[in-house]
Parts: structure tokens; sequence; C-alpha cells
């Protein structure tokens, strides 16, 4: 046992101190921060740890993956931005995958793995696997919001999760005595009801031993622990960094001295090993050391000699390849249901059929939902399935990535995407970059859902759309349904790709009954609708002002104008095409969109259309959107800051004058 | 006139100009010309004003005639300087009338899709007036423009029937889709006019057609032709060759509502009397209008007969997506020259292969023709299986 874990702390070592030599060499694009001196913990912990238990880690994650059992040519090949590496060069030293090995992932950002390792910690207890998850991250994590919505959401779901501070005692060079009110992190288990243990992170056997017991209890059901490692690193925050600006030569000295793989050889060479004296054992360690020092000379040759990746392929993997739709053709028997009832035949279908889906939310519970989006589905599938999160959106939807990233399918219900906004990094840079990061190999199957739109005087925190923004994020889906059986049919097949899909239901259109399909059938996404055919102008709109735009079309069809309205259904993917065609026949195009004009939506598609269908444009391009504004809440000023109906008819005869 | 060149000013800088006085020559598109002035005033002439030789649209901006004193309409002084030799030397001696120069009013502006589909109409848009905002010409302005097409003869428009449509848009498939060359050969038809009396004297219930005869002496040398037995796959645009128990011919019938091809089966192996049967049937039916859409499907080759209408050589189009179709003139009585150079009656024929050179080249196309002249002149031995 002592051998191996000598023998895992030396590749470890060996292979930073060569990246260390590369990146003077300049073979190591990016920044490169490496794990020396702190060898001893990821060893400890990840000598307990099976290919079905699950690693998220930080920026300082070399030696995680090396320890999880990631060989070092991958990582090297990595670094050098080799189509070999472990995420096939898409990633470098801060996004290192092998999810074929548990290694989910390393991460730019600071902390999000914590929430990631409760999700990986959520899938375990809902498909019962036996796994745990488990989260390595500096002291500068434990400051974070994260740090504080994971551990406690790991303690009142008793997830199998083992959280691993190793504190080095800097953030980069903020020393963590000065960031922390309370600078032991270990006695902060408490404050979350969960075991918080320090141990020395330069005594590897300890290390072993203490997480050893802590994965043995996530395993038989007893929740997580959290397990601060005090240890601290020898070389700079990253390669090429000064270091004494905010410590000492003298300080970083003393530490080499307490270096762990000495102190373990000191140790075995000490208490002789069984059949090998003391003289036998220190030739058995030489033996690993050259073995190892051969392993990381191959890893850099090999790596050296790997191809760059093909430029052709920089966009792949940003989406899952799109399934097939398996479904057959949609039933032409009908019944009328609204909208509401519609998404939630969707979900409770969907849930009947595949055990890993659960949903995430605020009351979405044994209550079925502020907008009943659950109802009735608590009593079917029960608490670990519906569950009702504390008020914690970053945490769960952080959660939920790491629940996808384990194979399970996450619904979050997070109410008004004004709430979401919380979790907006989550989002942005884990959850729709998640499948990029890893060169395809993780699946990111996310619903995200909630209400958008302005009415019913609700003001500025509830009223918000934002689809333009999570419009220009790459690996999103974003998908804003205007009718009963688009939504049924969008969010079914939200719920069968592996794509992040952001569903967004407009609050005042969720009581709008129309005919819905009988049996099962599913949208593709990127296709739009044409709502009403006409010939004289295109009208481009979603959700809510698909019903504005439609309210006005009699009228001034009695007037000899003829509307062709569109509903792209899903802001990305646009479908293009479909507009172009209109306006090809129409020759006008308005655009209505309730938030904003400024960067969204409706300057997209006027900007596409200015690109590709300008022969076709018989006049200017225009937009009735809501106004720059935040959403006021007397209803004389809510009207105004949002198309009317009135606001459309006039724009659109405007624009048969142009 | 849009523009014209600046040849040169008439007057120097700071002269005091006087209604009607020569002031500068412009050289049109039919000639150069003096321009008067309208007006009095002493000349200035900005120093970025367009130089003498610079060509200048209309509207432009050449120079002010300044009341003494008199500001520029932006407000600046105007800055005098020295007169140049920019004055025209010597005036042209020839002055014609030419269209005036003066300004005109703005530019048209058109939107994008008015100037796209004026260039697909061939409209001139800039004579046109937009009823768009501001003027802006605006699609409907420029169909409008379109002189609409006046038939040479005033008279009732002929209504198409679906089938002379249907005849319409196959046979511009067929010019569009293929590179049709036709070549004609003559033939001594004596052989196949023979055959025919042959028939009629053993008084036969039914006597081969002219066209069914050469139907089959056509599917016999296209068996040594295989080059010429293919078909296009509309869809691939890629040939397919067609095997000889589907060598399918064609037969071009005129009826009542336009031509239609019905297909006689497997001329190849199908023995002539049977060919004369299933003709004579298909024929019938398709002057009665009773043809399925299959009986004029999958053909090899086509055959056409203008015999009857005195016509010899002519350009039959192809069938697409077969790649040829045989044209067969009227068998004529002629003086021929014999081989041993006497002058001898004789009947002869004009054959007019119309290939599609996109599929075939000219050589393999005549080497198949010359075997139908050939198969023709001996008619009865091929048709015996020589
Ligand atoms: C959210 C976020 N903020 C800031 C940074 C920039 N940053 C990168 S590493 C680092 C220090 C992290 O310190 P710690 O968590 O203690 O890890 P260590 O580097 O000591 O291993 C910071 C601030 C980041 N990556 N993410």
């Amino acid at each position: 046992m002592s051998l191996a874990l000598y023998r895992t702390m030396q590749v470890i070592r060996q292979t930073e101190e060569e990246l260390a030599r590369c990146h003077q060499r300049g073979l190591i694009h990016g920044a490169c921060h490496t794990y020396v001196g702190q060898e001893a913990i990821a060893t400890g912990v990840c000598a307990h740890l099976t290919k079905a238990d699950s690693v998220f880690s930080t920026h300082r994650g070399h030696g995680h993956a090396l320890a999880k059992g990631m060989p070092p040519r991958e990582l090297m090949a990595e670094l050098f931005g080799r189509s070999t590496g472990c995420s096939q060069g898409r990633g470098g030293s801060m996004h290192i995958f092998s999810p074929e090995i548990g290694m989910m992932g390393t991460s730019g950002i600071v902390a999000p793995c914590i929430l990631q390792a409760c999700g990986g910690g959520y899938t375990s207890m809902l498909l019962k696997t036996g796994a745990v998850g488990v989260a390595f991250f500096g002291d500068g994590a434990v400051n974070n919001g994260a740090f504080h919505e994971g551990l406690n959401m790991a303690s009142i779901w008793k997830l199998p999760v083992l959280f691993v501070c190793e504190n080095n005692q800097y953030a980069t060079e903020v020393p963590s005595s000065y960031a922390s009110g309370n600078p032991s992190v270990a006695s902060r288990g408490a404050a979350y009801g969960i075991p918080g243990i320090e141990v020395d992170g330069n005594d590897v056997l300890e290390i072993h031993r203490l997480a050893g017991e802590a994965i043995a209890r996530a395993r038989a059901g007893d929740g997580p622990t959290l397990l601060e490692c005090k240890t601290y690193r020898t070389r700079a925050h990253a390669e090429g960094m000064g270091d004494f600006t905010y410590r000492t030569r003298e300080e970083v000295e003393q530490w080499k001295h307490r270096c762990p793989i000495v102190r373990l050889r000191t140790t075995i060479t000490a208490i002789p090993l069984a059949g090998m004296d003391a003289a036998a054992v220190t030739t058995h360690l030489d033996a690993i050391d050259k073995e190892v020092a051969t392993l990381v000379q191959e890893g850099r040759a090999f790596a050296e000699a790997s191809p760059v990746p093909e430029p052709s392929t920089a966009t792949q993997h940003v989406y899952a390849p799109p399934k097939p739709i398996t479904t057959a053709a949609k039933s032409a028997s009908t019944r009328t249901i609204t909208f509401s009832q519609a998404t939630l035949e969707a979900l409770s279908e969907e849930m009947a059929v595949n055990p890993g889906i659960f949903v995430m939310g605020e009351g979405i519970g044994k209550r079925g939902g502020n907008f009943v989006t659950t109802k009735g589905l608590y009593d079917l599938y029960g608490p670990e399935r519906l569950c009702d999160t504390p008020i914690c959106e970053r945490g769960f939807v952080g959660l939920a990535c790491g629940a996808a990233m384990t194979g399970t399918r996450p619904v979050i219900d997070f109410m008004f995407v004004d709430f979401v906004l919380d979790g907006f990094a989550e989002i942005v840079n884990q959850i729709a970059k998640m499948q990029y990061m890893s060169s395809g190999r993780l699946k990111m199957p996310v619903l995200l859902r909630g209400c958008i739109g302005i009415g019913h005087s609700a003001a500025t925190h509830h009223s918000g759309s934002y689809y333009g923004m999570f419009g220009q994020v790459p690996g999103l889906r974003v998908v804003v349904p205007s009718s009963a059986e688009d939504a049924k049919g969008l969010l079914k097949h939200a719920l069968r790709c592996d794509d992040p899909v952001l569903f967004l239901e407009h609050r005042e259109i969720l009581q709008t009954k129309g005919p819905v399909p009988d049996g099962d059938y599913e949208i593709e996404f990127g296709k739009a609708r044409i709502v009403r055919e006409g010939r004289h102008v295109t009208v481009v709109a979603l959700a809510r002002m698909v019903h504005q735009t439609l309210s006005v079309c009699e009228e001034l069809e009695r007037d000899g104008i003829s509307v062709e309205l569109v509903d792209p259904r899903t802001v990305s993917p646009l479908d293009t095409a479909t507009i172009l065609q209109s306006v090809h026949k129409t020759g006008r195009l308005l655009i209505v969109d309730e938030p904003p004009g400024q960067y969204g939506f409706s300057a997209e598609i006027a900007a596409r259309v200015v690109d590709e269908g300008f022969n076709d444009l018989d006049a200017p391009i225009r937009r009735v959107t809501g106004a720059f504004c935040p959403t006021p809440y007397s209803p004389s000023l809510e009207t105004v800051v949002v198309p009317q109906p009135a606001d459309i008819a006039q724009a659109i005869r405007d624009l048969m004058r142009e | 006139m849009e523009e014209g060149t600046f040849v040169g000013w008439l007057k120097l800088p700071g002269a005091d100009v006087t209604v009607g006085e020569p002031l500068f020559e412009l050289e049109g598109e039919k000639a150069t010309q003096e321009i008067e002035s309208l007006d009095a005033g002493e000349l200035y002439i900005p120093p970025d004003a367009p130089k003498p030789g610079s060509t200048i649209p209309v509207g432009a901006l050449l120079g002010y005639l300044l009341a003494p004193g008199e500001p520029l309409p932006s407000g600046d002084a105007p800055k005098w300087v020295a007169p140049t030799q920019d004055i025209v030397e010597s005036a042209p001696e020839i002055h014609l009338a030419v269209e005036s120069a003066a300004p005109t009013g703005t530019t048209p502006v058109a939107s994008p899709r008015a100037k796209h589909v004026a260039n697909e109409l061939g409209v001139d848009w800039t004579e046109l007036s937009g009823t768009g905002r501001d003027g802006r010409i605006r699609e409907a302005d420029v169909r409008a423009a379109m002189p609409t097409v006046v038939p040479a003869i005033s008279g009732d428009r002929v209504l198409l029937t679906p089938r002379r449509k249907a005849i319409a848009e196959r046979l511009r498939t067929s010019v569009h889709r293929t590179i049709p060359v036709t070549l004609t050969t003559g033939a001594n038809a004596a052989g196949i006019v023979g055959l025919r009396d042959q028939f009629k004297a053993t008084k036969a219930a039914l006597v081969p057609a002219f066209t069914d005869i050469v139907a089959c002496l056509v599917a016999k040398v296209l068996a040594r032709h295989p080059q010429l037995a293919v078909r296009w796959d509309p869809q691939q645009s890629t040939l397919i060759a067609v095997p000889e128990e589907q060598y399918h011919i064609g037969i071009a019938v005129d009826t009542p509502d336009g031509l239609l091809v019905p297909i006689v089966r497997n001329v190849a192996r199908t023995a002539l009397l049977q060919i004369a049967k299933d003709s004579k049937s298909l024929i019938e039916r398709a002057r009665h209008g009773k043809l399925s859409i299959a009986e004029m499907q999958a053909g090899v080759l086509t055959i056409s007969n203008l015999g009857s209408y005195g016509i010899d050589g002519f350009t039959p189009i192809i069938n697409y997506p077969e790649i040829a179709v045989l044209g067969l003139g009227a068998v004529r009585r002629e003086a021929v020259v014999s081989d041993d150079d006497r002058i001898v009656p004789g009947l002869r024929m004009t054959l007019s292969l119309t290939f599609d050179h996109a599929a075939i080249d000219g050589a393999p196309a005549a080497a198949f023709l010359q075997d139908i002249a050939a198969a023709i002149e001996n008619a009865a031995a091929i048709l015996l299986g020589a």
C-alpha cells in the first residue's frame, strides 16, 4: 500500500517538474499551475476511489488527474495543446477531462467543483450506484458562496460526497488567514451539520486513513465529510509568476523540508516492510523513482511527437450529435388544453419512462410548483425525484451540472428566470461549456425551465426574459414557445436531447388554451412555425408577442395588408432559413420582441436578414421592442414598456409606406 | 443625362459675370456645350471644386457667383486665389444643343429588392420615381414600369390544356438538361418497302408499319452499341445502362391533344408481328387519350416519323431521360448512281439522330446511325438474325 502511495506521489512530482521545465522552454502555451508539495492529498484520497467515483477539481488539478489514474502522457499532451491530450487540445491545464476514469474535470473557475461533486453524489443517491463524488478545492474556495451552498445541500440530502479542502495557505497571493473570518476550515463543517476534520496535508498515510473513513461513511449513506488538509505549494501559483511579493524564501524553504514524498520514504525505510530490510526497501524505492522517470520521459516524448488538433475541428463538440426523432408522426386528433397542462403532460410522460429524470426547485415537491409545473408528480415519484431545494439557485444549478455529468437528467425549475440569474455563471461557464471542454465525452442533458415576461405588475425582479443574453452562449439551447402544442413538443424534445436547454415560458400565456395532439410527439429545435401566412410583411415574434401580433392581423387584412407571422420557437438554434424565405416573399420585415432591443434577439435577426437577404428587402427592417428600462410596477407604466397590439399595427402600417 | 465632363471655365476666378454670359464648358453624352450663366455675380471657385477634365454628376457644385462681400453659404469668407491657367484656351467650334445640365433634384434611392428586381427585368430604375418614403423606389414601382409584353397579333389568348402544359414542361426539361446534337444521313429504304409489300401480298391481317420495322432494327443495332443504351438518372445525373431485355422503344404519336410517346416493350426480344400488334394498340389508345402513365415511361430511345408529312431531315427533341431520338423522313423515289455508275431508280429516306452530347460523343453516335442505315438497307437479313 505504502509503495503504491509512494509511486503515485512520485508520478505527480516528476510529471509536474517536467511540465515546469517544458513551460520554461515554451512548450506549454497557457497557464500551468503545479501541484508540487501537495501530492499527498490527491494520492491519499484517490487511493480509495474506483472509476465509478467521480472527482471534480480546480485549476490546480494535475495531481488529481494523475492520482485518479490518468497516464502522464495524456496530461502532458493536453498542456502541449495536442490532439492526443486528455481534452483533445480544447482545455489545457485548467480543463482536464477523463470521464472514462471518473476524472470529471478541472475548472478555471474557483469553487463550482464543490457543487458539481454534490451533483455526482445526487446521481449516486438517485440511481443507488454506491459511488461517491469528491471535490478538491483550495482555501480560496471556502469563502465563495458555492462552498456554503454546496455543503448545505450535501448535508440536508446526506449526499455521498467528500469535500477536500487543500489549504495551502494562499489564494494566489492572498493569505487565507487574511481572507477568512474563521481561519479553520474544518470547524465550518459544524455550521452545516457535517463532520469537519483537519489533517496534516503532507502526511499521506494519515490522509489515506481519514479519507478512507469519510468515503466509507459516504458509501454507507451517512452523508458528506469536510476534510481540511493543511499543506503548502512550494512552487509559484503558476509557472512563470513571481513568488516573493507575498511570502518569503525562508518560508518556502522551510516547507520544502516537509516534503510529503521524503516523509513517506523516511517512514517506510524506518519500519521495514514485509520481508524487506531497510536497504532492500531503499533499492525498491529507487527502482520506483527510475521507473517513474522513464514513464514521464516517455510521456513528454509522446506529447511532443503528437499532432496538433486539426483547425477545422475547432467548433466540434459545442453540442451533442443530434438524436433522430424517434416518435411516430404527430397524431391528427387533438384535445384543447392549456399551455401549463401541455408542459405538465410532457414532463410526467418523460418521468414515467426515464428514471434518470429528477426535478429540483423551490416548492416543486408536494406543492406542485408555483406555476403548477409539477402538480401531482410528487405523489408518483417521491422526494428524491421531486426535490424541494433551499433558496440557493447557484447551488442547485451547479449541482445539476454535476448530476448531468454523472449520468442523470436534472430538470431545474427556477420559477422566474430572474432567479436563475444567481446561477448564471454555472449555466454559462459550466453547463454550456461542459460538452466542449470534455471534447464531447460528457453529455449535458440539463433542462432549465421557468417563467419569463412582463405582466400582472410583477415589477422588475419577476419579469425578465434574458433569452437574448442566453442566446449568445455557445452550447446552450434556448426555447421560447408560444402555444400549448409547441410547448409540449419542444419540452419533450428537450427532455430527450443531450444538450442543456433553457426552456422559457411566458407567464402571461400559461393559461392560454390550444389544440394539442394526442399521444407522443416531439418538435425539433431550430424549426420555425409559420403561424399565419401572408404576402406583404413578415413579422417575427416569440411567446406572448405572437399573440399580440395575431390580434391585429385581421384588422390589417381588412385594410389590404397581409401579414405573415413567423414564430422561430427557439432562439438558439435560430431558424434563419424560414425567416429569409418569408422575407423573400414579402420584402418587408418587422421584429416584435418584448425585451429591450439593444443587442437582443431582434437585433440578431435584423443582422442576419440584412446579411443574407439584402436583395429581398423592399423597406428597412423595423423593430418594435420593449423599452430599454427595468420593468416598472404601476400598470400605467408597465403597459408602455411592452409592445402593445396598437404599436404593432402602427409599425406594420408604417412599414407598408416605406 | 447623369454626368458630364467638366471641360473648363470660360471666366477667370474673380471675374464679374453677367446674366447670359457663357460661364463654363461641359461635355455631355452627345456634345460639348457652353453653359450660360443664369445669375450675375463675382465668380468664386472653391479650392476643392472639380478640376477641368473631371467627370462630374448632375448637381455637382462647381463654383459660386457672389455679390460683393457676400460670404459663402457655409458662412466662411471665400478664399480668393490667383487665377490659374485653367481657362479654356480656345473654344471648340461646333456647339450643338444638348440636354440641360441643370441639377434635376436629388438622385433617386431604391430599395435593395427594387434594384435586384430591376436588374432581373432589365428596367433602368434610375429613371423611375418611387412611391416609398421620401420617394424611395420599391419593387412595385419597378414592376409597374415593366413594359407589358403586348402580343404581336392582338386576339384572344389561347388557354393551354393541361396536356399542352405538360408537353411544354417535358420538352423544356429536355432542352435544359441535354446538349442535343443532330446527325443526318441517307438510307436505302427499298428493303423495308419491299418487306411491307410482301406482307401485303400475303394478305396478312396486320402489315407492320414502317416505324415498327425500324424499331425492331434499332433494337438489334442498339445491342451492338451499348453506349447508346443508357438513360440519365434524373436525381443523380449519372447514366444507367439499360439491359437488352429492357429495350423499350418510344414511338412519337401525334394526337388531337398533342404529342404523346407510348413505349413498345422489350423490342429486342419480341417478334416483329407482335411489335406491330403492340404498337397499333398503343397508338390507338394514345389517340383516344387512354394511355396510362406507365405506358409512357422507361423507354431507351424514341422514334419520330414525320415521313407522312413529306419531311426529310429534322431535329427531333430527346425524350429525357433517354439520350437519343431517331427521326424518320419521307421515303422518296430518287435517281441513284449505282455502283457501276448508272443512274437507276431508288427508294431513299433521310435519318435524323439527335443525341445528348453530354452523355456520349459524336463518333459513337455517328457509328450508331451508320449501322442503323445499314440495317435498314438489309432489313430482311437483320430481322432474320444476321
Ligand atoms: C471565480 C474565480 N475568481 C477568481 C479567479 C482567479 N484565480 C485563479 S486561482 C485563484 C486563487 C485560488 O486560490 P485557492 O482556491 O486557494 O487555490 P490554490 O491556487 O491555492 O491552489 C484565483 C483568485 C478564478 N479562477 N475564479
